[in-house]
């Protein structure tokens, strides 16, 4: 295969020259729901459970904000963000499969209720140089449910 | 159904709680002037404001919204019609090239200014942090925020059509 | 000049465009220099009325102007605005030559419609050593009219707006359109055309006391005789030219009414959301897919397998991308697999090795390379490397489609309106004439909205589901889809003679080169040199990356221009003094960028300066680094850049544009790197491919000179090139490491 970088208007010319060719129609087409039928409107998630009154669980659904860098099954991959399953009582830098910054490996914290509450009311204060620059936690509820959360997964 | 306020008005969203407040803001109630940047909250483009702390919508579950309040790129502005000082400070230093992190950068500096009304340099790139600018109009983003807060004279460009 | 030969019109042939109209899209001497658009009445023009002419009483004059009944004057601008300034700016210079009220002045993008096809720009993008004028070589005409034809014109890129458009376009129509304004007035007054005077929007005669806007004649104007060689403004008329006026889109960019592509919609048509992944290996095709689990998510409506993508279209974009997280795909096995990074370059080193001091492509070749260097003082040899980069543009790829009846909508940001017309036409199963684009503000282009793919897409989901569709790319998918700035691998060889002078110049590289200019350093007063290429093979969809190869050869030649400082014990810029000796401008510049840093001057232990110097899109940037290495990982402190375009239109504007640059050059010569592993791309989102940010961005001072007021260059790249080798160069000076491999940030993990 060959991907020559011909100037950048003769290749899109070229592209061009193929219009005309009919269109690619899909190879398989799954309707869930056909267009003009009723209206589909917004759909309620039926696994949503009502807001849970045991701190845990609403830590649970706060961690929501982090779960788009953060995994937290046992044992599942690191993305952006290292996986906290098991964070509490961890030495800061040192979880598997992540690449942390020099700021973070040297920043002598290991991982209390406490210190974590700190670290998300603002990262870059706790730990200057940390990766973690759009992670802060401003509700305080919110950063005592998600670490009660986090503490839960600690065994 | 979820019950808050955006720009000072109550609002009630039917829909999963689990989605982003960005998506509810921009399809529900058709303000698109946040824009959806990364997805994962490093980009800041989508920086709203929950209770008057900057939050990234992008990542923040609409069950967070839960009775409190919003404040959109749409609501920064004083209701006479006018400006926010930011947002003039934003004009005379001409800042926006694409203009499409924009938004979230004005959201991040007006919550700044807020609660540091005379920001160091140093205060200013920290809690600028987690705004992209890929046009790099880092620069001027900082001056405008100095002219903002008084601490820096303006530019003086001249009149726009 | 024959006036009546029939020339084909660029882009469609309904009407017919005279020899003298469509020549005069780039002969002065010939009639108006306006670009792409037939000028008079008769002409084109009249379709184009009722797409432009909306408003009551407004009189299209001529292709690029339009004056309304309230005297607001509109330049109808073909290009894209993707922060750039040039609307802008070519408006600011249409003003000016037609002594307009600037207060009164709105910039509106053009239709896409094959009358606005900017043949001038495609000649600027395409081959910016040809200059046009009045001995215009049919050859070229023709070449011009073929790229035309195939490729839709309307293009932003190469840094062409302002110097192409506005210089040789906007300009001659705001001339031309006074001057039609006067002989209209004139007719009527019954007085001299020469008596009557014009400022702000007014016509006035002296004399008899009249005094009327320009709005009154607007339609006569219209019937006049378009004129043959339109007055241009000498520099020291400009009024508007030259002066940092604000720009105009920006009000709108800080209150969230900024219309971008990804915020178009049909009104009153309930939207439905797409999220699209596409098979991970260029060429590669979806086998099978499993979305039991996606069916039953909430909101989605339809799954679908192209082919070469997977999409998902839901009620909302959150709901759709969920449901398509959970689809199981496989894919039918490619020729590359098994390809890595490392095995590529290996590759690209063969091809070299192949082509040794004397094989591939050759791009120039002046004196005795060999024989030169063969009994040369002191040689210097040096590879240099960069990776493969992806565009990271602010607003990921998106357009909304909608297909019914025959008919295509799209909304959506593009740098090429026409192509992106055809490609949504070739998705949606129509012609092109049955496509509506509905333009907007770009989030970035950079050069990747040169590739309208995602238009493709957006059309071919919304003519299957039969839905309005807005799809949006995550930025995963805009991340590994990318159309990349090229890897590549350059050697050096190159001789000094007893007293240190650069006599030979010998270089091989990978990249094709575009421009053809890039890799070459023709300013440099070198008698021997040769520059060549050697064919590779790449493995992902290539694409004009902002720049172009000046991003990949300013890194190169200036890093190995500094390597030959050093080894013939002289001063960076005292040896490129010596180079450039024979050309005069590109000396001012270096010798501003070195005043401005106060070059030779103490810095503290641990920080160094280095300097480069890169001429691109007709404009000559040097720029000096400021590197602070006592933290371990290089913290760039200042940068200190210098400027000729020719004539900054708007230097605030050429200063923004330099400091994007400049941003823009150094988050990747610091950071970032597109790799490949089992034949797909390894990056995904900002954690793996990193933004520069306020807390490591530098401090910059940019300084403009106007050294050729009527040879314009481009602005929106030009800062670009200099920063990666002027920063390295710096670290060498600060730490004696010398980075001949980007980004920077891999040798000091």
């Amino acid at each position: 295969m060959r991907n020559i970088a011909l100037p950048v208007l003769l290749a899109a010319s070229v592209g061009l020259v193929s219009c005309g060719s009919a269109p690619e129609e899909p190879i398989e087409q799954i309707i869930v729901s056909e267009p003009g039928g009723a209206a589909a409107g917004v759909k309620q998630a039926a696994a949503t459970a009502p807001a849970a009154d045991d701190l845990v669980s609403q830590g649970k659904a706060a961690f929501a904000v982090c779960a788009a860098c953060h995994s937290i099954e046992a044992g599942a991959a690191a993305g952006p963000g290292p996986n906290l399953n098991g964070v509490i009582g961890r030495k800061a830098g040192t979880a598997e499969g992540f690449g942390f910054t020099d700021a973070m490996k040297a920043s002598g914290v290991t991982w209390t209720e406490a210190e974590l509450d700190s670290f998300m009311t603002d990262p870059a204060a706790k730990v200057a140089g940390t990766s973690m620059t759009a992670g802060a936690v401003n509700d305080p509820e919110a950063r005592k449910a998600i670490t009660a959360y986090l503490a839960s997964l600690t065994q | 159904m979820t019950k808050f306020q955006v720009n000072g008005k109550p609002v009630e969203l039917d829909m999963d709680p689990a989605t982003p407040i960005l998506w509810a803001v921009r399809e529900q109630l058709e303000m698109t002037g946040t824009k959806f940047g990364c997805g994962i909250a490093q980009c800041g483009a989508c920086t709203m404001h929950l209770d008057g702390k900057p939050i990234r919508s992008c990542s923040t579950p609409l069950s967070q919204a839960e009775g409190k309040s919003i404040t959109t790129i749409e609501g920064i502005a004083p209701e006479d019609g006018t400006l926010s000082k930011v947002q003039q400070a934003w004009i005379s230093e001409q800042v926006p090239q694409c203009g499409y992190c924009q938004s979230g950068q004005i959201m991040s500096a007006t919550a700044l200014l807020k609660t540091n009304p005379k920001p160091s340099d140093e205060q200013i790139n920290s809690a600028m942090a987690g705004n992209v600018c890929r046009c790099g109009m880092y620069g001027r983003i900082r001056k405008a925020i100095k002219v903002a807060a008084g601490i820096e004279e303006s530019s003086t460009q001249e009149t726009a059509a | 000049m024959n006036d009546t030969v029939e020339v084909e019109k660029p882009a469609k042939k309904k009407g017919k465009w005279t020899r003298r109209a469509f020549i005069g899209a780039g002969v002065a001497a010939g009639g108006a220099l306006v670009v792409g658009v037939a000028v008079r009445p008769g002409n084109p023009v009249d379709s184009l009325k009722d797409i432009v002419a909306g408003g009551q009483g407004e009189e299209l004059i001529n292709s690029w102007v339009k004056i309304g009944a309230d005297n607001v004057i509109t330049a109808i601008v073909p290009h894209c605005e993707m922060g750039q300034g040039a609307n802008s700016t070519i408006a600011q210079m249409l003003a000016d030559e037609m002594d307009a009220d600037w207060e009164k002045v709105r910039v509106m993008d053009a239709p896409a419609d094959g009358n606005y096809v900017s043949k001038d720009a495609l000649r600027v993008f395409a081959a910016p050593g040809f200059k046009g004028g009045e001995t215009m070589e049919p050859t070229y005409d023709g070449l011009f009219t073929q790229i035309s034809k195939l490729a839709g014109g309307y293009v932003t890129g190469g840094s062409s707006s302002v110097r192409s458009t506005g210089q040789n376009g906007m300009r001659i129509a705001g001339a031309a359109a006074k001057e039609m304004l006067v002989a209209a007035a004139a007719a009527e007054w019954s007085v001299p055309a020469a008596e009557i005077t014009t400022d702000k929007s007014m016509l006035a005669h002296a004399k008899s006391g009249k005094s009327e806007p320009f709005a009154k004649f607007a339609a006569a104007a219209a019937t006049q005789e378009l004129p043959r060689a339109p007055k241009l403004k000498t520099s020291k008329e400009y009024k508007l030219m030259g002066r940092p006026m604000q720009r105009t889109d920006i009000p709108a960019k800080v209150n969230g009414t900024a219309n971008f592509g990804i915020d178009g919609a049909p009104e009153g048509q309930a939207l439905k959301y797409a999220a699209v992944k596409a098979a991970p290996i260029v060429g590669s095709r979806v086998k099978s897919m499993d979305a039991a689990t996606a069916k039953g998510m909430p909101g989605v409506l339809q799954i679908l397998n192209m082919g070469d993508f997977v999409a998902v279209v839901a009620d909302g974009y959150w709901q759709a991308q969920q449901a398509l997280n959970s689809i199981k795909t496989s894919y039918e096995k490619t020729d590359i697999d098994a390809l890595n990074s490392n095995k590529m370059f290996a590759n690209f080193g063969k091809a070299l090795d192949e082509a040794g001091d004397d094989g591939g492509d050759s791009k120039a070749s002046e004196g005795d390379v060999l024989g030169v260097m063969e009994g040369a003082a002191k040689k210097v040899e040096a590879e240099y490397r960069v990776p493969f980069l992806a565009h990271a543009t602010m607003e990921p790829m998106n357009c909304t489609a909608w297909v019914r009846d025959g008919k295509c909508d799209i909304w959506t940001g593009t740098q090429v309106p026409l192509w992106a017309r055809s490609a949504a036409a070739e998705g949606a199963g129509v012609g092109d004439d049955d496509v509506t684009m509905h333009s907007a503000f770009l989030g970035g282009g950079f050069g990747r909205r040169l590739e309208p793919d995602y238009v493709t897409q957006a059309a071919r989901v919304a003519k299957a589901t039969g839905y309005p569709v807005k799809l949006i790319w995550s930025r995963e998918e805009d991340t590994a889809h990318d159309h990349y700035r090229p890897a590549d691998i350059s050697r050096f060889k190159g001789g000094l003679d007893k007293e240190g002078k650069l006599t030979s110049w010998n270089n091989v590289h990978c990249s094709t080169d575009e421009p053809a200019e890039s890799p070459l350093v023709e300013f440099y007063d070198i008698p021997n040199v040769s520059v060549r290429n050697a064919e590779v093979e790449w493995p992902l969809k290539l694409g004009a990356w902002r720049s172009v190869g000046h991003s990949q050869h300013g890194f190169f030649v200036e890093s190995f221009v500094d390597e030959a400082a050093h080894a013939a014990g002289k001063d960076p810029v005292e040896f490129r003094r010596e180079l450039l000796a024979k050309s005069p401008r590109h000396l001012n510049v270096l010798n501003g960028a070195a005043k401005m840093a106060g070059w030779g001057s103490e810095l503290p232990e641990g920080h160094g300066r280095g300097i480069a110097l890169v001429r691109s899109f007709n404009s000559i940037v040097a720029e000096v680094a400021e590197v602070d290495m006592t933290k371990g990982m290089p913290r760039v402190t200042k940068v200190f850049c210098c400027v000729d375009a020719g004539f900054a239109m708007n230097p605030d504007g050429l200063s923004a544009q330099m400091e994007s640059g400049i941003v823009y050059g150094l988050t990747a010569a610091l950071y970032d790197e597109i790799t490949l592993k089992d034949g797909a791309v390894q990056q995904s989102n900002f954690h793996d491919y990193r933004m520069m940010r306020m807390d490591d961005a530098p401090d910059i001072a940019v300084q403009i000179i106007n050294g050729a007021p009527d040879n314009l260059g481009g602005a929106g790249e030009p800062g670009l090139p200099p920063a990666a080798p002027a920063l390295a160069n710096a670290i060498f000076a600060a730490s004696g490491k010398r980075i001949r491999e980007l980004p920077i940030a891999k040798h000091f993990a």
